[in-house]
């Protein structure tokens, strides 16, 4: 009975000192966070009978007098798994310890059995209960942890080599889980459990239960993690052998490679054959295919049509740009025809009428006299024959030459003679 | 039966078939008994089907090497080789503009404009596209950033490295035809026994 009094007199005293010291880390919680976010405290910030508490309560330590304050390691580690901070969160399985202290605990159990102590059955009973769920449950954080990383893609570093790392890292854990897994020796459990049937339910049933599915679960992250790294290190080769070999060409700018292809056996990736175009032709020879073939003339006869179509067009264009040269001349050849028609009106009106080439001048007109005169007369010829009775036609003459009867034009002199 | 008119007739013009230029025919590929009939149907022309290692890239290649095959093969092999320093001087221009962990590799997209903007901020990486867009096999005389990396990008198109899906928008698509030039690589670094470091740490160092 002094043995019961004495561990509950230890129980309470754990309590009130455990919830003072949570309280203390409460009041005290804006400065740890920083601490844990900074890697450190420094000690001139905080009052000196704050930082005494806070150092013989465990919560922060001093490596040397020259260094800030650090949280000690437990701390950092509450932090961490309360915010899910994975970077920073460890995974402890310490599994052999753990099911030593469940075999201490059973074999507490049985002691109280024999010796009829009921209270202590119970009491006994709830560790062994607590230290299982420990168990499965520190099993069960890992798990999750390691696949919060693995879904972030270890989006927390961003180098491919730390990435490798990170990634060896999580498998390391693995491999330790596993291990730790293995420690679990059913067999072992069962004898342990003996004929219990409730320590048995607890031992066996609930902790197969839960070990394997975290056994699958941890086989799954595994498999995940080993593509992962497959990935990587397929990633960081491909840029190794570019970079290399960019190094390696620049420093032999010669470098020629040997002649695969007068080897008996040419490897795979030299032997690129040269391309080959398919052509074909129609088979005149087969007479099941002459559908097909009317088929494809008339096609053809109607885009040769379509084409010849659009030549017509495009010739028609070059008809256009001719035609806009043309116009040019043909602007001109009117304007000489209305000017020699001035002259014919200009005589009919005037009392004394100038020559044609009096006139040219006169009016200022840019033909050359020669041309002019050979309209003035080609007017003439035109008019109806009544009209030109109407007008007297002097051409002054000169001869040319005394062996022949050639007479140059020299000038016009047009009067009219109303009827 | 299965139509392989079309496949057959991109295989003979000598292009590389991959997932991401011809979908529909690389899924054809990945059947053996299509396959077979190709091999069969290509014998007569003194061609087989090839691919690289991982089987990610199609190619044709001669059954039997006479002569005008292995005078072609080695003229070719020559061509390759002149472009290669340049090719992969663009892979590493490219991954270090982008702060990019791997080399491009097929189906991943390359954002021109991202990749000049990030040049044009850095005259390193200026100078190195300037290098690059001088090299004969990208034949850039321009002066602006804008103009070489579309010249590269053109390039790169017309060798079969880069597809552009949509004409007018500035994206390509990395073909499989990247993947038969790193083994291309990876062949010729083990065959000339060509000592590069593999170690990381000696990049790291660099």
């Amino acid at each position: 009975m002094a043995k019961f009094n004495d561990n509950k007199h230890h129980v309470s005293n754990l309590f009130e000192v455990g919830t003072e010291r949570l309280k203390l880390i409460g009041d005290n919680a804006k400065l740890l966070m920083q601490g844990y976010l900074a890697g450190g405290i420094d000690p001139s910030t905080v009052s000196e009978r704050t930082l005494r508490r806070l150092i013989s309560a465990r919560v922060l330590y001093q490596p040397d007098d020259s260094q800030a304050l650090k949280l000690r390691h437990p701390v950092t580690q509450l932090v961490a798994a309360l915010v899910t901070d994975e970077s920073r969160r460890a995974i402890h399985a310490d599994i052999a310890d753990k099911l030593m202290s469940i075999h201490s605990f059973v074999e507490g159990l049985r002691e109280a059995q024999r010796t009829g102590d009921s209270l202590r059955v119970d009491s006994q009973m709830l560790r062994i209960d607590e230290a299982v769920y420990d168990l499965t449950s520190q099993f069960e954080e890992a798990i999750f942890s390691l696949w919060h990383r693995l879904n972030s893609n270890f989006g927390f570093v961003n180098n491919l080599s730390d990435k490798i790392r990170e990634n060896n890292r999580a498998q390391q854990q693995i491999n330790r889980l596993i291990d730790g897994l293995s420690l679990i020796d059913f067999d072992e459990l069962i004898e342990l459990a003996a004929n219990n049937p409730a320590l048995r339910k607890i031992l066996v049933t609930r902790l197969q239960q839960q070990m394997s599915a975290h056994q699958g679960s941890l086989l799954e992250v595994q498999k995940r993690l080993v593509e992962l790294m497959t990935r990587f290190r397929e990633q960081q080769e491909r840029s190794l052998l570019v970079l290399n070999m960019v190094g390696f060409l620049r420093e032999h700018p010669s470098f020629m490679v040997g002649d695969y292809s007068y080897r008996s056996q040419v490897p795979t990736l030299v032997n690129y054959a040269a391309p080959i175009v398919p052509a074909a032709a129609v088979a005149l020879d087969k007479p099941e295919q002459q559908p097909e073939l009317v088929n494809l003339v008339h096609t053809l006869y109607r885009e040769l049509a379509i084409k010849a179509k659009t030549e017509v067009v495009s010739v028609t264009a070059a008809a256009v740009n001719i035609s806009a040269q043309q116009q040019v001349v043909e602007a001109r050849q009117q304007q000489l025809k209305e000017d020699a028609m001035r002259y014919f009106i200009h005589v009919c009106e005037a009392i004394q009428p100038p020559s044609a080439l009096v006139f040219l001048v006169e009016q200022q007109l840019q033909w050359s006299p020669e041309v002019w005169l050979f309209q003035v007369l080609a007017e003439y010829n035109t008019l109806p024959r009544h009209e030109q009775q109407l007008f007297s036609l002097t051409r002054a003459e000169r001869q040319e030459s005394r062996f022949n009867h050639l007479q140059i034009i020299e000038d016009i002199e047009v009067r009219y003679q109303a009827a | 039966m299965m139509l392989l008119g079309p496949l057959l007739e991109t295989m003979l013009a000598g292009q590389f078939v991959c997932a991401i230029t011809y979908e529909e025919l690389f899924a054809k590929l990945q059947d053996d008994e299509v396959r077979e009939r190709i091999d069969e149907y290509l014998k007569p022309l003194n061609r087989r089907l090839a691919a690289n290692h991982d089987h990610s890239v199609y190619f044709l290649a001669y059954r039997d090497i006479d002569d005008p095959a292995r005078a072609h093969l080695k003229q070719q092999l020559a061509v390759v080789m002149s472009s290669l320093l340049p090719l992969l001087e663009w892979l590493a221009y490219v991954q270090e503009a982008m702060g990019s962990d791997a080399v491009l590799s097929a189906d991943d997209t390359l954002k021109l404009q991202e990749l000049i903007v990030k040049t044009e901020d850095n005259p390193s990486l200026r100078q190195r596209l300037q290098d690059l867009a001088n090299d004969k096999f990208f034949g850039s005389s321009a002066d602006s950033v804008d103009a070489q990396a579309k010249q590269i990008a053109r390039r790169l198109v017309e060798h079969g490295y880069l597809i552009q899906p949509h004409g007018h928008r500035l994206y390509f698509t990395v073909t499989g035809k990247i993947d038969y030039l790193l083994d291309l690589v990876r062949f010729i670094r083990d065959e000339e026994n060509i000592p590069l470091d593999d170690s990381p740490r000696q990049t790291e160092l660099l």
